[in-house]
């Protein structure tokens, strides 16, 4: 009887393949009939990643309406070198456009460019490739605009004016310090009653962020606010002012993933994350990657004009979502990522 | 006084900083404020009296951040398909001894170079951290944040703990024969041998119970916040070598107390802390505290000469 168990196995699975084959070429006849159906092929940086399950998410809503057909496929791990691979895969088997969230720049660029050369059109979105890999980049947010979203939320939520304090990942890190510039220069020239009394480094880590807030807490008896401006520090901040029992006397608030601080905005501790719409995103770039398939969307154009989000503004050959999202307790249940 | 000369420095230095502090910012001694502090470095002071022992035993263990990580994560996972804390507890603790054997068993058994061996382990174990938890928290049950105790009796119990072990480990190493063998492992291996002693025995025992140390210090820290960054203990063997070296133990092992090893972690722990009173820039905390460390090197440089003179 054991020997037998395979044959059977063998033989259902043949039956179920049996099944489903009707249906499948089915498809295959549709698609061949008639106007082509466009392929869109969404590259993301690791397809576990909660950020980029949030993207597809939005990218297939606008797949739907566009009557496009997506294919989403990514390294489990971040990894560049399982992108070049799937990008060589989505070459031989001819889609029409792939959207890049490129790991390494260099690294995949050369396998973006042989895309090109065989007529498939590449944008990237989230991560930029080398400029000449690609014709558009979907960009989420400008070092400008994250700089000034946070400073006006601080002073939003302080009416103008107090201390407040920074924590980021370390002083040394190019975006932070990008940020950190536009913050201040927002500071400078439209909040004259703030006063930015401390910038501590907590290097990327949640435990080390909850040391320098009580530190800073305990140093500045007039803190009012606490800005962080990487991600682990945002929870990391919050803990430390809801275990020195000043929540809603010193707000935290922070460029960070709602589900990491959901707990804490929610108890109001945490005031607003900030971070942009990451649906919008994947929406956006499938929108842009049709249009630029259909020749809607072309090198030069200043602004584009989406099905279903409006209008956007285009700097150079950068696409620009627009203004980072703030995330408070009033919509965060909204978002699952 | 002069056995004591290295340790009574360190005291002296932290007491120097104290006093700077309550001169020129006496709000550093607020009680809450400084129960925090003193709690966040709880598991540091448990990791670094495991460290101590290591080496005074002429090894290092340079995997303790990644065993810790890796320990935490397990214990919120399991905290989170709500196991009983103390269970979650004996897991973080048995996990820590676990790995803390395989760095033993390699370093004593196969007779590898401790440093070479736990770079290894660190590093696979940071690795296969990062690429099962793709940097995602674990969020914990409320249940877990302070043992299910008040806020400030659940930090006076870590803390309490803390400086008991510090104690009992203080008390073992000097005065029962088990701690006497580490000093004499660590001072001369070949000799220890002759003396009848099993130098690889007593090495597998002190990278064992450091993991195990480092096991319950993870716990510790996942007490204090109702998440786990799987990142968590990054950068924690150097604060723990760091206030090993600083508190007065030789690195090329048979010397060094505890208690010196507890001055040198508060000393170093006070800096950042105190730097954020002062309002001085962070640029100096990391400059302050390699100076630290490089004074307690070339103290002990100096003084080992004089003696071999």
């Amino acid at each position: 009887m054991k020997k037998l168990l395979p044959l059977f196995l063998t033989a259902a699975l043949l039956l179920a393949g049996c099944g489903k084959s009707p249906e499948a070429s089915a498809g295959a006849t549709q698609a061949s009939g008639g106007a082509k159906k466009i392929t869109v092929a969404l590259l993301p940086k690791s397809k576990g990643n909660a950020y980029f399950i949030s993207c597809k998410a939005g990218a297939e809503k606008a797949a739907k309406a566009l009557g496009v057909d997506l294919l989403f496929d990514g390294p489990t791990d971040t990894d560049p070198a399982k992108q070049n691979e799937i990008v060589e895969n989505w070459i031989t088997l001819g889609v029409d456009v792939i959207a890049a969230a490129c790991d390494n720049k260099e690294g995949i660029s050369t396998a973006l460019r042989k895309a090109q050369s065989k007529g498939i059109k590449v944008i990237t979105y989230d991560a930029d490739a080398l400029p000449d890999a690609r014709a558009f980049f979907v960009n989420q947010a400008t070092p400008e605009g994250i700089g000034y979203g946070l400073m006006d939320e601080a002073a939003r939520l302080l009416n103008g004016e107090g201390e407040f304090a920074i924590i980021l990942a370390t002083l040394t890190a190019g975006n932070q310090q990008e940020w950190l510039r536009h913050i201040k220069n927002r500071l400078a020239e439209k909040y004259p009653k703030m006063t930015l009394v401390a910038t501590r480094p907590c290097d990327d880590l949640k435990d080390k962020a909850q040391s320098e807030a009580t530190a800073l807490m305990g140093a500045n008896a007039n803190l009012k606010l606490i800005m962080n401006i990487c991600s682990p520090a945002v929870p990391g901040a919050a803990e430390a002012v809801k275990q020195a029992g000043k929540a809603g006397k010193v707000k935290v608030i922070g460029l960070g993933l709602p589900s990491e601080n959901r707990r804490y905005v929610k108890e109001g501790v945490t005031d607003s994350i900030i971070l942009w719409k990451t649906e919008d995103l994947g929406a956006l770039t499938v929108e842009a990657a049709v249009a630029l398939v259909k020749g809607t969307l072309k090198a030069g154009d200043k602004s584009f004009q989406s099905s279903a989000m409006g209008e956007f503004e285009i700097k150079g050959d950068n696409l620009l979502l627009g203004k980072p999202f703030v995330f408070n307790k009033d919509n965060i249940d909204q978002f699952n990522f | 006084m002069n056995r004591y000369f290295r340790e009574l420095s360190v005291a002296g230095a932290l007491l120097l900083v104290l006093a700077v502090m309550a001169i020129f910012a006496p709000g550093f001694f607020q009680p809450q404020p400084l129960l925090s502090l003193a709690t966040r470095e709880a598991p540091t002071l448990v990791v670094a009296c495991g460290m101590a022992l290591v080496i005074i035993g002429r090894q290092i263990d340079i995997s303790v951040g990644s065993q810790f990580a890796v320990c935490s994560v397990c214990a919120g996972l399991l905290a989170a398909q709500n196991v009983p804390t103390a269970l979650v507890a004996l897991a973080a603790v048995t996990l820590g001894a676990g790995l803390g054997a395989i760095n033993g068993l390699l370093v004593a058994g196969l007779r590898l170079p401790s440093i070479v061996v736990t770079l290894a382990t660190m590093v696979t174990w940071r690795e296969a951290l990062r690429w099962q938890r793709q940097g995602a928290f674990v969020n914990l049950p409320d249940s877990l944040q302070w043992l299910g105790l008040s806020q400030s009796a659940g930090q006076w119990t870590l803390v309490g703990l803390a400086v008991a072990l510090l104690a009992v480990l203080a008390y073992v190493t000097r005065h029962i024969s088990a701690g006497r063998l580490v000093y004499a492992v660590g001072t001369d291996a070949e000799a220890a041998r002759l003396a009848g002693i099993r130098p690889q025995v007593v090495t597998f025992g002190t990278f064992v119970l450091l993991g195990t140390l480092t096991g319950l210090a993870a716990m510790m820290n996942v007490v204090q916040s109702p998440q786990v960054d799987p990142k968590s203990g990054t950068g924690l063997e150097l604060k723990a070598i760091a206030a090993v070296v600083v508190g007065g133990v030789a690195i090329s092992g048979g010397r060094g107390r505890l208690w010196g090893v507890f001055a040198g972690l508060l000393l170093l722990a006070c800096v950042a802390p105190a730097l954020t009173h002062l309002h001085v820039e962070a640029y100096w905390e990391k400059a302050i505290q390699g100076a630290i460390i490089l004074l307690a090197v070339v103290a002990d440089g100096v003084r080992s000469r004089k003696s071999n003179r």
